[in-house]
C-alpha cells in the first residue's frame, strides 16, 4: 500500500513570465521506503514538497498522502493534517532560537494537547535516541550545526509521522556531521519503519536511500534502486546525474549570514 | 556613480526599508509643526495669562525636542541593527568604514530632509482641522488659519539639527563597529533568560513597596514620600522590565503544565525575545507616560475649580475709590449701564472704608462700618455680626483666614482717630477678597467707626461691591476700567490711579482658557508620546520582520492553523502595547491616591472623574493604535517569505 501516490501533477506558477514547475509527474512512495528526489536547480523538487505538505495546491492531476489528498483541506485542516502526518526536516534546521532543543522537540506535541508525562516520555526517548540527552536545556546558539540537525529530527518523529520530507537536510553540515544525521535518518528508517521522502543535491546523500528518483524540469526522467553494496550504488547514482546534465553538483548559493 | 548618488539610490530604491524611519520622523515633524503653529499664533495672545501660557508652552517644546531625539537616536539604532547584513557586505567587498559612517551621515541627512518637508507640508495642510478642534475645546469665537515664518522656521531649525546631530552619531556609531560584528548581527540577543533574580525580586519589592507607601501618604508624610517614592518606583520600573518580567515567564516556563500547552510554548517564548530587547525602551515608555497621564489629570483637574474659585470670589464686580477719585461717579455710572445692557440682575452695596493705623502691629488697617458690611452680608446671603461699642471684629479675606482667626483677641487703638478698640474673633464666612482692600480689615460697631471717620475725612474710600448671581457672565465689563489699570502698570505708576477695579468673571474665563491650553498642550505632548511609542513597536517589528516571517514559514509547515498564529502574535503584541501602559496606569493611580490626600486639603476638589476620563480615552487611542498595528504586521508576516 503506498502512502504517497502522485498522479500526473501539473503546477504551473502564473507570473510575469509563466513558470511549468511539475509537468505531468507521477510517482508512488511504499510505506516504509527511504526515497531520494534528485534533480537539477529549478527542477521543482521543492514545489513537489510544498505539494505534498498542502502548502501549495497542484495545478491539476491527484496527490494523496496517508489516505487524504491534501489539496482538498481547508487551511486549518491542512495545518492539522501536517502536524499529525508529516514531520519536517529543513536545510538550515529552522529551531526556534529562543527554545532550548527540549522544548523545540516537544513543540509539535504541545499543539495537539497531549498529557504532559507522555510528551515528556516521548520527548525523552527520540532524544536519547538521537544522543540529545545531554543537550536538553541547550538553545541552539550554544549547540553544533550537526546536534541542530539532529534536534530537527527528533521534532520531525516525536510525534511519529507517518512521513518525513527532508528538504536538503546535509546542505549546511560538515561531511562528517552529514553522515552522522544520515546513518541516523536510515537507521530510523530501518528500525522503525517510517517512510522518508529527502530532496537533496548530494549523491553521497542520495546513496543512504533504497530508491533515488530523478526529476527533470519538473517531469519524471528515471529512477534507481539500490542494491547490495553502497558503493556501487553510489557510483550507479553519478552515472544516471552525468546523463541528467545540469549543475546537480552545485553548490548551494554562498550565504552571508 | 558618485558617492552621494550611491547613498541617494540606497535611499530611494530600499524604499520599504526606510518607510518605518521615514514615516516616525515625518510624524514626528507634524506634530513639532502643529504645536508651533499653536504657540504662534497671533490671536491666542491676549486671551490667556502670558506668562503661564508661555512656560508651558516653552516646557512642552524642549519637552517635545528631547524625547524626539531620544526617540530618534533610539530608531536609528534598531535600524542598524536591522541592517547589520547590508554592512556586513558592504565592508567585505572593501567599504573603509569612514565611508560607512560618512554613507550613514548622507542617509540620515537625505532622510531628514525629506521627513522635514514632509511633516510640515502635513501638519499645514491638517492645520486648519487642528485649528478647528483647539477652538473647540478651548471655546475661542475664533481661531483662523494664519501664516507665518516662525513656525516653518522653528520646526525646520530644529529638526535640522537634530538629523544632523543623530547622524554623526550613527556615523560615529558604525565606525565603532568590526565587521565580523556585523557578520554575525548585532543585538541578536543570546538568552532571552538572562536575569538576574535578585534584581527581579527587587523590581518587584520596589513596585510593591512604592504603591503601599503611596496608600498611606497623609499631610504629614507626604513630602518625604514626595522625594522618595518617584526614585523608588523609577529604579523598580527599570528592574521590572529588564529583569522581572523574564522571570516571571521563566517561573512560568518550568512548570511544564502551564508552558507545554499549545501555542504558548512560542508566544511565551518570543515575548521573553521581545521584552528583552526592548526593555529600555518599555522602562522610557512606562516612565514618560506616567509623567504624561499625571500632568495631564492635574491640569484636567486645575481646569474645572469653579466651585473653588467662587468661594475665593464671591463677589461680582468689585470698585474701590480712593478719596480724590475724581471719576467715582462716572465710572459707576458706566458699570451699572453695562450690567444693565447685558440684562445681568445685580445689587450694589457701597461701603465705606477708613484706612487707619493699628498700634498693635504698627500695620494700616482697614475700618469698616457694621451697618454696610451687614447689608453687604445680607445681599450675598451670609451671616451678619452685632457689636457693641469698642468691640471690632476681624473680616476674614479667604475661608482659611475665617477660621484661623476665629478665636484670636486682639486688643488695639486706632492711631489716628485714638479710638480703643477690642478685637474679638471674626466674621463667620468671608465677603470680598483680599486684592481689593488687603488682608487686614476689621469692622467696627457704628458709634466706633463715626468717630475713626469724623477724625479722618481725608482717609475716606468707598468700596462698591455689586453682587451678580450670573457672575460668569460678566466677562467684558469694565473693559476700559481693566484697560486703564493695565496701562498704569505697564507705564510702572500704578500710583497714578485712583481707583481698583476688579471683575472675577473676566479673570475667570482667562484662567479657564490658560489652564484649557496648558491641559491641551499636555495632551498634545502625551499623544506624541503614545504614538511615538506606538511606532517605535511597530518599527522594530518592521526590523526583526525578516526573521519573524522565517519563523512564521517554520510554524506553518509545522501544522500552525491560522487561528494559532494569530494567538502567537497577539501574546507578543499584547504585553508590547500593555504593559508599559499597565504600569503606567498603575503608577499614575497611585500617585493620585497619595495626591489626593493633599488635594483635598488644598483645594476641595475631587479629581477622580477627571483622572478617569483622561485615563479612559488614552486607553481607547491605544487599542486602537493596537488593531493598526496587529493588522499590518499580519499582512507583512504573511507575505511572501
Amino acid at each position: 500500500m503506498p502512502i504517497v501516490q502522485i498522479e500526473e501533477v501539473i503546477k504551473i506558477y502564473e507570473g510575469k513570465v509563466t513558470h511549468r514547475a511539475l509537468d505531468r509527474l507521477s510517482f508512488e512512495v511504499e510505506d516504509g521506503e527511504f526515497l531520494a528526489v534528485m534533480g537539477p536547480s529549478g527542477s521543482g523538487k521543492t514545489t513537489l514538497l510544498n505539494l505534498i505538505s498542502g502548502i501549495d495546491r497542484p495545478t491539476s492531476g491527484h496527490i494523496r498522502v496517508a489516505g487524504t489528498d491534501p489539496s482538498t483541506l481547508k487551511p486549518d485542516e491542512a495545518a492539522r493534517f501536517r502536524r499529525q502526518e508529516l514531520g519536517f526536516i529543513f536545510q538550515d534546521f529552522n529551531l526556534l532560537r529562543m527554545l532550548t532543543v527540549e522544548e523545540n522537540i516537544v513543540l509539535p506535541l504541545t499543539l495537539e494537547g497531549m498529557p504532559i508525562k507522555e510528551m515528556d516520555a516521548r520527548m525523552r526517548a527520540v532524544a536519547k535516541r538521537l544522543g540529545l540527552a545531554d543537550i536538553l536545556h541547550k538553545r541552539p546558539d550554544e549547540i553544533s550545526g550537526g546536534q541542530e540537525q539532529r534536534t530537527a529530527i527528533a521534532r520531525a518523529l516525536v510525534h511519529r509521522p507517518s512521513l518525513v520530507l527532508a528538504d536538503e537536510p546535509t546542505g549546511n553540515l560538515d561531511s562528517h556531521a552529514a553522515r552522522e544525521v544520515l546513518d541516523l535518518m536510515a537507521t530510523i528508517n530501518r528500525e522503525n519503519g517510517t517512510t522518508v521522502v529527502m530532496v537533496t543535491h548530494d549523491p553521497i546523500a542520495a546513496s543512504y536511500c533504497d530508491r533515488v528518483l530523478f526529476i527533470k524540469d519538473g517531469a519524471y526522467y528515471n529512477e534507481i534502486h539500490r542494491d547490495d553494496r553502497r558503493r556501487t550504488f553510489f557510483q550507479r547514482i553519478l552515472n544516471m546525474l552525468s546523463l541528467l546534465g545540469g549543475n546537480v553538483d552545485d553548490l548551494s548559493s554562498v550565504r552571508l549570514p | 556613480m558618485t558617492f552621494r548618488q550611491f547613498a541617494y539610490r540606497n535611499v530611494v530604491r530600499n524604499r520599504r526599508v526606510y518607510a518605518a524611519f521615514f514615516l516616525a520622523s515625518v510624524f514626528s515633524v507634524m506634530v513639532f509643526f502643529l504645536y508651533s503653529m499653536l504657540m504662534f499664533h497671533p490671536g491666542l495672545g491676549e486671551r490667556f495669562i502670558t506668562g503661564i501660557t508661555v512656560v508651558g508652552m516653552t516646557a512642552a517644546d524642549i519637552i517635545l525636542y528631547v524625547f524626539t531625539l531620544f526617540f530618534l537616536f533610539y530608531s536609528m539604532r534598531a535600524f542598524m541593527q536591522a541592517r547589520a547584513g547590508e554592512f556586513a557586505l558592504l565592508l567585505q567587498i572593501g567599504m573603509e568604514r569612514r565611508q560607512l559612517g560618512r554613507l550613514l551621515f548622507l542617509e540620515m541627512l537625505l532622510l531628514g530632509v525629506a521627513s522635514i518637508g514632509s511633516g510640515i507640508a502635513a501638519g499645514f495642510a491638517f492645520s486648519k482641522y487642528f485649528f478647528m478642534i483647539v477652538r473647540e475645546l478651548l471655546d475661542l469665537p475664533e481661531l483662523p488659519l494664519y501664516v507665518s515664518w516662525q513656525p516653518f522656521a522653528l520646526t525646520a531649525g530644529a529638526f535640522l539639527s537634530l538629523f544632523l546631530l543623530i547622524g554623526f552619531l550613527s556615523s560615529w556609531i558604525v565606525r565603532m563597529r568590526d565587521i565580523n560584528e556585523y557578520r554575525k548581527g548585532i543585538g541578536a540577543s543570546a538568552d532571552p533568560f538572562g536575569y538576574s533574580a535578585a534584581k527581579a525580586a527587587a523590581g518587584l519589592l520596589l513596585l510593591i513597596g512604592a504603591y503601599a507607601a503611596a496608600l498611606f501618604a497623609g499631610r504629614v508624610n507626604v513630602l518625604y514620600l514626595a522625594v522618595l517614592l518617584p526614585p523608588a518606583a523609577t529604579l523598580g520600573t527599570y528592574y521590572f522590565f529588564s529583569h522581572t518580567v523574564l522571570w516571571l515567564i521563566d517561573l512560568m516556563r518550568k512548570r511544564k503544565s502551564i508552558y507545554w500547552r499549545h501555542a504558548r510554548l512560542v508566544s511565551f517564548a518570543e515575548t521573553a525575545v521581545k521584552i528583552k530587547d526592548n526593555a529600555n525602551m518599555f522602562f522610557i515608555v512606562a516612565i514618560v507616560s506616567t509623567v504624561a497621564f499625571l500632568s495631564v489629570g492635574t491640569l484636567a483637574s486645575l481646569a474645572t475649580y469653579t466651585a473653588q474659585y467662587r468661594a475665593l470670589n464671591p463677589l461680582g464686580l468689585v470698585y474701590l475709590s480712593q478719596p480724590d477719585n475724581p471719576d467715582e461717579q462716572a465710572h459707576i455710572t458706566s458699570l451699572e449701564k453695562e450690567l444693565k445692557q447685558r440684562g445681568l440682575a445685580y445689587e450694589e452695596v457701597r461701603l465705606t472704608v477708613v484706612r487707619e493705623q493699628s498700634s498693635y502691629s504698627g500695620q494700616p488697617l482697614n475700618v469698616l462700618r457694621e451697618s454696610e458690611v451687614n447689608r453687604l452680608a445680607r445681599v450675598l446671603g451670609r451671616e451678619g455680626i452685632r457689636l457693641k461699642p469698642g468691640e471690632g471684629a476681624f473680616l476674614p479675606y479667604s475661608p482659611d483666614a475665617a477660621s484661623k482667626l476665629k478665636g484670636a483677641e486682639i486688643d488695639t487703638v486706632l492711631e489716628g482717630s485714638g479710638v480703643e478698640v477690642a478685637v474679638r474673633g471674626t466674621m463667620k464666612e468671608m465677603l470680598f477678597p483680599a486684592y481689593a482692600l488687603g488682608t487686614n480689615s476689621i469692622v467696627l460697631s457704628e458709634t466706633d467707626f463715626i468717630k475713626t471717620a469724623s477724625a479722618h475725612a481725608d482717609r475716606m474710600y468707598t468700596f462698591y461691591a455689586f453682587d451678580v448671581p450670573e457672575w460668569e457672565e460678566t466677562v467684558g465689563i469694565g473693559l476700559r476700567l481693566s484697560g486703564l489699570m493695565s496701562q498704569a502698570s505697564l507705564d510702572e505708576r500704578p500710583e497714578d490711579l485712583s481707583f481698583y477695579f476688579e471683575n472675577p468673571g473676566s479673570d475667570y474665563a482667562v484662567i479657564r482658557s490658560t489652564f484649557h491650553l496648558l491641559l491641551l498642550t499636555g495632551l498634545l505632548v502625551a499623544a506624541v508620546f503614545l504614538l511615538a511609542a506606538g511606532s517605535f513597536i511597530y518599527f522594530k517589528l518592521y526590523t526583526m520582520l525578516d526573521r519573524d516571517r522565517r519563523q512564521a514559514a517554520v510554524l506553518k509547515r509545522l501544522g500552525f492553523t491560522d487561528r494559532e498564529f494569530v494567538k502567537i502574535v497577539n501574546r507578543q503584541l499584547v504585553p508590547q502595547f500593555f504593559l508599559p501602559w499597565g504600569l503606567a496606569m498603575l503608577h499614575s493611580t497611585f500617585a493620585f491616591l497619595s495626591l489626593q490626600a493633599i488635594w483635598k486639603d488644598l483645594a476641595d476638589l475631587s479629581i477622580v472623574k477627571e483622572m478617569a476620563l483622561v485615563l479612559v480615552a488614552f486607553t481607547i487611542i491605544q487599542l486602537l493604535y493596537f488593531y493598526l498595528i496587529r493588522w499590518r504586521y499580519l499582512a507583512h508576516i504573511r507575505g511572501p517569505v
